[in-house]
């Protein structure tokens, strides 16, 4: 993932349904610090939720960390989602739209990678997953 | 000036930013250097009068003629382009020579020297050099040889810091006219209670299309408007990114209660659309303008 | 600590207006709430406002449909007003477009629909 660390990063433990509105509220609050309009934060504060659901749903905990970043002259936020969970045996089946094993709609990781500029997803069965997203304030 | 080399190390193609690379390109090597150097004397004492030839062949042409408003500017380039070949027999090769050489290309651009008049001047003044060093060097014709083709090796990674910067300077026009395009305004306008008209004109690129996306919900709710008519016939190309943009932004509409009509669809991007298995069920149009109204007031009715 | 959502209820329409960020089992809480207060007062329509939410992600958004389906069932019509642009934008992103269930822009317009449709 590109960027430069601006700030320490910010971190939520996910691990019950609260820590999910917890955790959107932070990266909204971090997203209008950095500059994002009203619209982007609002995308930024729905990628987090679906990336909190995610870890609740399937790992029962978590973190998420936040972080400013700053590269060629853009500033942005980049949120890392991470847990020890079971982990995910096909990306690329979970990365289709419709795909869920649990009980969501299926549409998070999808759909939070249409969101999000970055999307970068790692995972092992039995490893956990990490999810890696970057939004860039537009120009 | 900084700016322009660093911004051209990340183009593509071998020779990138770094002079050295750029050198090795070219295949220029110190003996090149050292056989240009050589030829200083020689190109000094022949430069004037290659110029005075060179200027007498430009200006027996109606359209350079008319660069040259007096004697004295005629004058002043020619001592210009005096200083310029002999640094190019001279020259260090090194950053301060590329910034240099960078500096006169955008001078050139600018003032409206085109890629054939710089190249062909050059191959004017090399052609003219080559014939009086072969002259001169009669007695060792291979030397000379050798000293010229380390001339012409220098001489084109010189012409090509200049055409680098003609394909900067339109580039960085061309991207400012795109700037000028995307930041036309899109008013937003109500043509009744709860009816509003959005005229999109110019190119929807993704920044524009993005605030084409917030003016036009936020529109719905600072006008509590239920119907939209977007009205896109005075939008230059509408790719299937931006199509599928608009789908995106019309049911974002239809989840703030709004309905929507898209009017001014051209065939090909109804087409485009089709392709993208969007159907008349997702996305509701009108061929012209006026039957988008009439249908947008139906729905206000219902 | 859970969220409460007040249920006002004018004539045989009962209005939910969710005034903060909800988590899943505040949802799911008010969800069996809606459902019981749709059968105790026999209403026809049920109107969820969440003009103050600024994000509906899939649970949350899922969770509505699945009310909407259920208040069918019973008889009754479901209106969501109050998508604020922000929020209906992230929605469409995610592939969330609620087209089962009706929109409008507010409480008053919502009302209305009802209304008419009574």
């Amino acid at each position: 993932m590109t960027g430069l660390d601006l700030a320490a990063p910010q971190m939520q433990r996910i691990e019950r349904d609260g820590d999910v509105v917890a955790a959107r509220q932070i990266g909204r609050h971090l997203a209008a610090e950095i500059g994002f309009s009203r619209p982007e934060q609002a995308l930024i504060a729905t990628a987090i939720s679906e990336l909190a659901r995610n870890i609740v749903s399937y790992a029962e905990r978590g973190m998420i960390s936040f972080a400013a970043v700053d590269a060629e002259r853009r500033q942005g936020l980049r949120i890392t989602a991470e847990d020890r969970g079971p982990g995910i045996a096909d990306i690329h089946a979970a990365m289709t739209d419709g795909f869920s094993t649990g009980n969501s709609l299926g549409l998070g990781l999808p759909g939070t990678q249409r969101i999000m500029d970055e999307f970068d997803i790692r995972s092992a069965p039995g490893e956990g997953v990490t999810v890696t997203v970057v939004k860039w304030k537009s120009r | 000036m900084d700016d322009i080399i660093a911004s051209s190390g990340g183009r593509h193609g071998p020779p990138g930013g770094q002079i050295a690379d750029q050198l090795r390109w070219f295949d220029i090597t110190e003996t090149d250097r050292r056989q240009a150097e050589a030829l200083a004397v020689t190109a000094d004492e022949l430069a004037e009068q290659i110029i005075e030839d060179f200027y007498a062949h430009l200006l027996s042409f109606d359209d350079a003629r008319r660069h040259f408003r007096s004697d004295e500017q005629i004058a002043r380039v020619k001592k210009g382009q005096l200083k310029y070949f002999r640094e190019l027999v001279t020259a260090a090769l090194d950053e301060d020579y590329v910034r240099n050489r960078r500096q006169i290309g955008q001078i050139h651009e600018r003032s409206g020297v085109t890629p054939t008049l710089y190249v062909g001047a050059y191959a004017y003044y090399l052609h003219r050099l080559g014939h009086r060093v072969m002259d001169r060097m009669q007695d060792d014709p291979g030397r000379a040889l050798a000293l010229l083709l380390s001339l012409i090796k220098i001489a084109h990674f010189d012409m090509a810091q200049a055409l680098e910067t003609y394909v900067e300077a339109r580039e960085a026009t061309i991207e400012q006219r795109e700037r000028e395009m995307s930041e036309l305004p899109t008013p937003v306008l109500q043509l009744r209670d709860g009816l509003l008209l959005i005229p999109v004109v110019g190119t929807l690129d993704s920044y524009r299309a993005r605030s084409l996306t917030v003016k036009l919900l936020e529109g719905i709710r600072d006008h509590r408007a239920r119907a939209v008519v977007l009205d896109i016939t005075g939008v230059a190309a509408v790719d299937s990114a931006v199509a599928n943009h608009l789908i995106q932004t019309m049911t974002a509409a239809r989840l703030m209660g709004a309905s929507s009509v898209l009017t001014g669809l051209s065939a090909e991007v109804a087409q485009a659309l089709v392709k993208i298995g969007v159907t008349g069920e997702a996305l509701r149009t009108a061929g012209d303008l006026q039957h988008g109204i009439e249908m947008a007031e139906r729905m206000l009715e219902i | 600590m859970p969220v409460r959502v007040p249920i006002l209820r004018q004539g045989r329409t009962l209005i939910a207006s969710i005034q903060e960020d909800l988590s899943d089992s505040d949802i799911l809480a008010l969800q069996a709430r809606v459902l019981e207060d749709v059968i105790r007062h026999r209403a026809t329509g049920v109107i969820f406002d969440v003009s103050a939410l600024d994000v509906l992600d899939s649970f949350g958004t899922r969770t509505l449909s699945d009310i909407a389906a259920a208040v069918q069932l019973r008889g009754a019509r479901m209106v969501i007003v109050g998508i604020q642009p922000e929020v209906a934008f992230s929605m469409v992103l995610l592939g969330l477009t609620l087209a089962d269930v009706p929109t409008a822009l507010d409480l008053e317009t919502g009302l209305a629909m009802l209304g008419r449709a009574a």
